[in-house]
């Protein structure tokens, strides 16, 4: 079986963020970056199914971005992926996920990959497009949103998580692509040992160039933080006319008190 | 000149940064007031090769370098003074001499369990008479055919309490001073070995730090350190290396408790603005951050200096001075920017404050460093 991963590098959430020139993207410098949490799951997933089926499948990751993503491989290549593909793209962030997903199929095209994990999302772009994006242009069974994984015999049993906290379970068979949520499995943690074996790891790299074809089909025309907030509302008063007010607001401004 | 950490140094910290925050954060306040780091914690970091860093992985180490090893120390420190130190003396006291000046034989017998935690390590130098002049050492060793028998006392053994194996320092004979010093590995469970007390003390209180009584403690001859009569040197060199970790400790408890002191002034509100606004306030976060930086500069140049093979001697015990300081001076800052709040309990820079203390006295006093220093200035 041969297994991909794609993941990204995004930065550390809690950043003070600020816009790039112009006002397209967020300004990288001074920020610190990881591996993108939902890719983390994706990951492990992989990871563990390699541990299921005796070590027998190679898992690939793979990264778009400037050299910095790199970082985030060696990540995933410590945690027990096995080698890396790293496509060159320093500007990155002025691809639609369209042309993400395309440069991907193009390379897993080329692999014969049975089986394709990703994060539902990345941490900052959040589209959630480009895995479905991925199985549709390879043809393959896609299931999105995982909260729960296995895998026998060549069909993968996915629970998802569906809206307002409804599961759902697919069946897939190979090829396919899944999409994982937060909380699929606990990401282990890369042991030193790991970390240095790691090290002697393939990773190749190949620039976006020489993958990517299409034109972009969306394009940012403005990125801005949304308005600041008033403060909010201070009840005040005595105990009684607090919750008075308190339920008036309630009751006009929120839903929380009709009927269902 | 780059002063950016290597990709693979940057997955490393970030990976022991997960470890501690899951793993080590939420019980640096239980290990103080237990006087203990759990066992299941000691063994958590031996899985994630916290225990053998720089080791080779012929001999189950992880195979990184001095400068992995130091972040390792710093990012538990960030978390656990305690913690820090059982790596540092583990790694650079007990791993370390075993790999520099061990036999093949010794190597393979004694690093494995050392490397992976299964066995913690620690370094038997001191005793009531001989600290800053170790070439004092009364406890004494005797050939007995293929034995050696040990008699005497050993006091101040960080990770003593474990039992596991140790690195011994034993005197033919006193009046010989330093060249009468010779080293040896001993299982501390050997017969003849006993623990006095585990101390109790201001700081590092989850780490033990051993009394022991040595009586006719009977060592295979096999388990001779280097040469007879080498044991001075091989203590002196060990010691040389290990200041990398004190300092490596230090500087993590310094920005444990900075990172505290930041995030508490931007929080904390007097007069109505919070009190990061006040000039006095903000003097002293500039004081306390020019401080961790120095220390960290100086520590990472003696862990490179070491990992290129050049000598390291003056920059490890510059860098074990400086950052002992700066850990005490930024303690102390710490709890002066949390006021009241900062000298409670439930606080943790109240702790941070006791652990640092002790990184200017152990491993060579700071007046030792400086001798240290001085000696190569002036030489």
């Amino acid at each position: 079986m041969k297994i991909l991963v794609c993941i990204k590098q995004v930065p550390d959430m809690e950043s003070r963020f600020k816009l790039n020139s112009d006002g397209t993207w967020y300004d990288e410098t001074d920020l610190a970056f990881r591996m993108n949490e939902y890719d983390e799951y994706a990951v492990e997933q992989a990871v563990q199914l390699k541990e299921q089926l005796g070590g027998e499948p190679e898992i690939t990751v793979l990264s778009i971005g400037p050299d910095r993503v790199v970082e985030a491989m060696k990540k995933a290549l410590a945690m027990g992926a096995d080698r890396g593909v790293h496509i060159q793209d320093p500007k990155y962030y002025q691809k639609d996920p369209w042309q993400i997903a395309s440069a991907i199929a193009r390379h897993a095209a080329s692999q014969n990959y049975d089986l394709v994990f990703t994060g539902m999302q990345s941490q900052d772009r959040g589209s959630a497009q480009v895995g479905v994006t991925v199985a549709e242009i390879l043809g393959f069974a896609c299931a999105t949103t995982l909260v729960g994984f296995s895998y026998d015999n060549g069909v993968i049993t996915a629970k998802r998580e569906l809206e307002g906290g409804t599961k759902g379970v697919a069946k897939l068979k190979l090829p396919a692509v899944v999409t994982c949520q937060l909380g699929l499995n606990t990401p282990r943690y890369p042991t030193l040992p790991n970390i240095m074996k790691a090290k002697k790891k393939e990773i190749a790299v190949q620039p976006i160039a020489e993958l990517l074809q299409e034109e972009e089909l969306t394009a940012t025309a403005r990125m801005y933080p949304p308005a600041r907030k008033g403060g909010g509302i201070v009840i005040e008063g005595d105990v009684k006319d607090q919750i008075e007010k308190l339920f008036g607001i309630l009751k006009e401004k929120t839903t929380v008190l009709r009927a269902a | 000149m780059d002063f950016e950490l290597s990709q693979d140094h940057k997955v490393l910290r970030d990976s022991v940064r997960d470890f501690v925050t899951k793993e080590i954060k939420p019980i640096a306040m239980q290990i103080d007031e237990e006087h203990m780091i759990p066992d299941a914690l000691v063994a958590k970091m031996g899985e994630m090769g916290f225990l053998g860093s720089y080791l080779p992985e012929e001999y189950e180490g992880a195979g990184l370098d001095m400068l992995a090893y130091a972040i390792v120390v710093e990012e538990v420190s960030k978390a656990c003074g305690s913690s820090g130190v059982l790596i540092s003396a583990h790694t650079s006291l007990a791993c370390g001499p075993i790999y520099t000046f061990g036999t093949q034989e010794q190597k393979k017998k004694w690093l494995p369990d050392l490397n992976t935690g299964r066995v913690i390590g620690c370094f038997l130098l001191t005793e009531p008479d001989a600290g800053s002049d170790a070439g004092a050492i009364a406890t004494t060793y005797k050939r007995d055919g293929d034995h050696f028998v040990i008699n005497g006392s050993k006091i101040f053994i960080t990770n003593g309490g474990y039992k596991g194996t140790g690195v011994l320092f034993a005197t033919s004979d006193k009046s010989l001073k330093h060249k009468g010093v010779s080293a040896f590995i001993i299982d501390l469970n050997s017969p003849g070995v006993e623990i006095l007390k585990n101390e109790k003390k201001l700081g590092i209180r989850g780490s033990y730090t051993t009394a022991f009584a040595l009586d006719s403690v009977r060592i295979p001859v096999e388990n001779l350190l280097g040469q007879e009569g080498q044991g001075f040197k091989i203590a002196m060199d060990t010691l040389n290396g290990g200041r990398i970790g004190i300092a490596s400790q230090a500087l993590g408890i310094a920005e444990g408790a900075f990172d505290l002191a930041l995030a508490y002034s931007k929080e904390r509100k007097q007069f109505g603005h919070p009190i990061c606004e006040l000039q006095s306030i903000q003097f002293k976060l500039a004081d306390m951050h020019a401080k961790i930086e120095t220390s960290k500069l100086m520590t990472y140049k003696a862990a490179c200096l070491k990992d290129a093979k050049k000598n390291y001697t003056m920059e490890s015990a510059m860098c074990k001075m400086l950052a002992s300081e700066a850990a005490t001076f930024v303690t102390k800052e710490a709890i002066q920017i949390h006021g009241g709040y900062g000298f409670i309990c439930d606080y943790e820079v109240e702790r941070m404050y006791r652990d640092a203390k002790i990184t200017e006295i152990y491993e060579g006093t700071n007046e030792v460093q400086r001798v240290v220093v001085s000696k190569m200035l002036l030489s």
